[in-house]
């Protein structure tokens, strides 16, 4: 519990109207896009400044309050759930674009931006921010620098990383540093690349300073209709065979398309496996390689190849992907997203083993790929009405993931571990590589007050010494040591 | 181990004989080579060291050795045994490879699948895939394919303690526990000990051509003429692999290298024509981009390595032509369109200091920063190699001081002493 003098800090810090106490107004901040966990915060701030951030924290460092900073709270891992007796430190308030600079294609932003508004600043001469996580129109850039955010054209254009040159970031004891700088390859460690990505362990960043691209000439986005998801993924194959790196690449099952026609009516064909192809570059350039990926897709007996011929076309299009996960909800009462990632030739096997294990579940799952970067998101759906069929599709997806790690790949591609795959960390990584992560974490917070009980499969504390060598579960399983 | 009395040179190579044979722990000079077989080796060696507070300096085939600041180390661990190609899932277009296998020898196994790791480093035959990632190295292929930190996506390590851990995977997307390879890559080896690298690939260029505009015969060449055609190029749609300006004595050069298919090429050359107005764009060969490795040739020159804002590349360029004029320095420049330059000089008199301080007062203010790469023999340890003093370097500290507490990874070597 927060004392009165607490509260009263609090205010004096961030001013009457940037601080939330009363109960009704505190469930608004219970939970983020993943709403099956729910915590209620103490206290919530809104800070309009980094000096207001600072006198946040400087409280939370001196008292041991944990903290939980929040952008749009669209994170779909918990990462941005209250902490028990803490604060969260929304950042909605800190809006502002500070500085665009096209000379060195960069743009200044304080975290509270929404990701597509940093597109529109710059659209006008020609720029786009790369990074498009589904969520672009009001998640912030905050959350995509906690969550290393991706999207459907990281592919080609890389990750949240890729795109932050530098941070000012408010350290859990309250300090404010600057990480990286404008320029490339800031002499030191490459601490903007560790804390991209933390998941707001590791402090509260303020200020970012993030690369723009130049919007390629041309962009053509094309949908091809197959029998079945082997086939489409074939495609997929063959296209990265022939060197070519799309802009994006992806792939939908039957039941994504069923919803996402229901919800959008985007105008797909109905077929097993749908796969979205864009290119983008120079006109020729694109227009050569586009008649290449069309005799690729017939070669693999797509029965229906289109390619958007208006921009609008295009738009529907990807209004139809972006607009999967919720979709589900028109054919399935309730449904878990899911966020693995496999070496892209292990799809055909783990969709027929993901297939297998849903209907000795007796549940369903559609499938949305990012095909090109293997990410997957199975969405299990199920009817939270019946007893007992909620444990059961978790159990469910909690056993994908593992697949996923089998397979040599990864618990998630771009929705963070945040609360609900902690335990899966812990299968993906020994505890030798969990106990050096941690060093990392406590050499930023030693305190453990930013963002605790999160990411890592179990709380540590900062004096905990590593535990001797113990083999990898990859190399347990017989996977690891390849040649 | 005890740590009642210090070890002499003799007693410390016979416990490591112990450990990994005794012909693969030679004395030479002041310092004791080991050279480990395997990671359970490298581990095996770093618990001993740690234990008996002797200091250790990774290495592969010693082409950076100088660069940071100078080490004399107990212990020089040599990664040249473990040195394999441990797999490459071509289909998945990722690769797994050992420290100690040069740049080269994995490059021409990664061909065979018509595949490769988008970076050109220096000295690629002799560098090593660890040294390279160590001092996070790149050349002009960084403004198509990003850099090491774009292009790494795991990697097993050994801490000072012995630990042996691993991060990342080996799927290109990935975000799952902190990305602690991003931490050691360009950490000159002061926080672990590189063992294994995860790549993600792309496909080899096929079809590539480069133009380049030339001004010679002028007293001083001036570089700003290129910086109107430089902004409109980086300003377009063309998507060139590859764009430096080259500066010495005599001459300032533009070089642009394409990928693309061959049909396309021909309108790109005309289009860049059309960028470059009067100047006189003929196409010349791969050769131009061993320019930044040629600067490193001088073995009497000073080598910085300066980062920039891109927009200011023609001028800063500019003023060192003017102080060339000044003082006779012999200043050669190779500056990539991301804003990473490096100018090589030669240090007569007291010029060096003065040259890099001149340098810094007008860049670090301004987010950039000034690297002396090599320095001489005789101004070693009379220039601050680093010039940095950003308010991160006390976490900096933090994190070194959780990784290696006993300070033996390559004490000093790095930013504020680190």
């Amino acid at each position: 519990m927060l004392t009165a003098s607490q509260i009263d800090e609090l205010r004096a810090a961030v001013g009457v109207d940037g601080l939330i106490t009363g109960q009704s107004q505190l469930q608004t901040y219970e939970c983020d896009g993943l709403t099956n966990f729910r915590v209620m915060p103490e206290a919530v701030v809104l800070p309009r400044s980094a000096e207001q951030v600072q006198a946040v924290v400087r409280l939370c460092a001196r008292d041991r309050v944990p903290f939980v900073s929040r952008g749009a709270g669209t994170g779909l891992s918990g990462g941005a759930l209250p902490a028990a007796g803490g604060i969260v430190i929304s950042l909605a308030r800190m809006n502002r674009i500070l500085n665009v600079d096209l000379a060195n294609r960069q743009v200044v932003v304080e975290p509270g931006v929404i990701n597509a508004h940093v597109t529109q600043r710059v659209s006008a001469q020609g720029y786009f921010y790369a990074p498009d996580p589904s969520s672009q129109s009001v998640c912030t850039i905050g959350g995509n620098v906690a969550e290393n955010s991706g999207g459907a054209h990281c592919l080609k254009y890389g990750f949240t990383v890729t795109h932050v040159l530098a941070l000012e970031v408010v350290l859990p004891s309250g300090e404010l540093v600057h990480l990286g700088s404008p320029t490339m390859d800031t002499p030191g460690y490459d601490l903007p690349g560790v804390f991209v990505g933390s998941e707001g362990t590791l402090g509260v960043a303020t200020r970012i300073t993030l690369r723009i691209v130049k919007r390629p000439e041309v962009v053509q986005t094309l949908l091809a209709a197959f029998g079945s998801i082997e086939a489409a993924g074939q495609t997929v194959s063959d296209i990265i065979a022939a060197r070519m790196l799309p802009a994006a690449l992806e792939i939908m099952d039957a039941l994504s398309i069923q919803a996402a026609e229901a919800a959008v009516h985007a105008h797909y064909p109905v077929c097993n496996g749908l796969l979205l192809v864009e290119l983008d570059g120079p006109q020729n350039e694109v227009e050569v390689l586009m008649r290449e990926v069309q005799s690729l897709c017939g070669n693999n007996g797509a029965w229906e190849i289109r390619v958007a011929q208006s921009e609008q076309e295009r738009a529907l299009v990807w209004k139809g992907r972006k607009a999967a996960f919720a979709a589900v909800g028109r054919i399935s009462p309730n449904y878990i997203v899911q966020d693995g990632v496999i070496p892209r030739t292990a799809l055909p096997s783990l969709l027929t083993e993901i297939d297998r294990m849903a209907s000795a579940a007796g549940l369903r799952v559609a499938n949305v790929f990012h095909a090109g970067d293997g990410n997957l998101h199975p969405l299990v759906l199920y009817d939270g009405a019946i007893p007992g069929q909620e444990e059961k599709a978790l159990e469910l997806s909690y056993r994908i993931l593992r697949l996923c790690v089998d397979n040599g790949g990864s618990i998630t591609g771009e929705h963070g571990v945040g609360k609900e795959k902690q335990e899966a960390l812990g299968y993906m990584f020994s505890e030798p590589d969990l106990a050096t992560m941690q060093l990392v974490r406590c050499a930023f917070d030693p305190e453990n007050i930013a963002n605790p009980d999160k990411v890592f499969p179990r709380p540590r504390l900062c004096a905990e010494k590593p535990g001797p060598y113990m083999p990898h579960p990859l190399e347990t399983a017989g996977i690891a040591e390849i040649f | 181990m005890g740590t009642s009395a210090p070890l002499t040179l003799k007693q410390g190579a016979a416990h490591l004989a112990a450990i990994i044979g005794a012909e693969h722990s030679i004395v030479r000079g002041e310092t004791v080579v080991a050279v480990p077989a395997d990671v359970q080796q490298v581990a095996e060696v770093l618990r001993f060291t740690n234990a008996n507070g002797l200091t250790v300096m990774p290495s592969g085939n010693g082409t950076k050795l100088g660069w940071g600041n100078p080490v004399v180390p107990d212990i020089e661990l040599s990664l040249k045994r473990i040195s394999e190609l441990r797999e490459h899932a071509w289909q998945d277009m990722t690769c797994t490879v050992e420290a100690g296998c040069s740049w080269a020898a994995m490059e021409a196994q990664l061909e065979q699948h018509g595949q490769m790791v988008a970076l050109d480093p220096l000295w690629p035959d002799l560098a090593t895939v660890g040294g390279i990632v160590a001092s996070n190295d790149s050349g002009a292929l960084r403004l198509r394919f990003g850099g090491l930190r774009d292009l790494i996506i795991g990697m097993t390590i050994v801490l000072a303690d012995g630990t042996v851990a691993k991060t990342g995977g080996k799927v290109v997307k990935n975000v799952a526990g902190y990305d602690l390879h991003k931490l050691m890559t360009g950490s000159l080896g002061t926080l672990g000990v590189i063992t294994e690298v995860n790549f993600r690939l792309h496909p080899i260029v096929e079809h590539a051509r480069t133009w380049t505009v030339v001004v010679i015969d002028e007293a001083l060449p001036d570089a700003s003429r290129f910086a109107a055609p430089l902004r409109t190029l980086m300003d377009s749609q063309i998507t060139p692999s590859s764009v430096q300006l080259r500066m010495s004595k005599h001459e300032c050069a533009l070089d642009i290298r394409i990928a693309a298919v061959p049909e396309c090429l021909d309108d790109y050359a005309a289009r860049i024509q059309k960028i470059l107005g009067k100047l006189a764009v003929t196409e010349s060969s791969e050769e131009v981009w061993r320019a930044r490795q040629r600067l490193f040739d001088r073995s009497d020159a000073v080598v910085l390595k300066v980062s920039l804002f891109p927009s200011e590349i023609c001028a800063v360029i500019s003023v060192l032509q003017q102080w060339e004029a000044e003082g006779g320095l012999d200043v050669a420049v190779v500056a990539q369109a991301t804003g990473l330059m490096t100018v090589a000089f030669n240090p007569a008199g007291g010029a060096a200091i003065a040259l890099i301080e001149r340098l810094r007062a007008s860049l670090v203010a301004v987010g950039g920063s000034v690297v002396a790469l090599h320095v001489p023999d005789g101004l070693r340890g009379t220039i601050d190699v680093w010039g940095y003093g950003s308010d991160a370097l006390p976490l900096m500290r933090e994190i070194k001081g959780r990784f290696d507490p006993n300070r033996i990874l390559n004490p000093g070597r790095f930013v504020g002493n680190i």
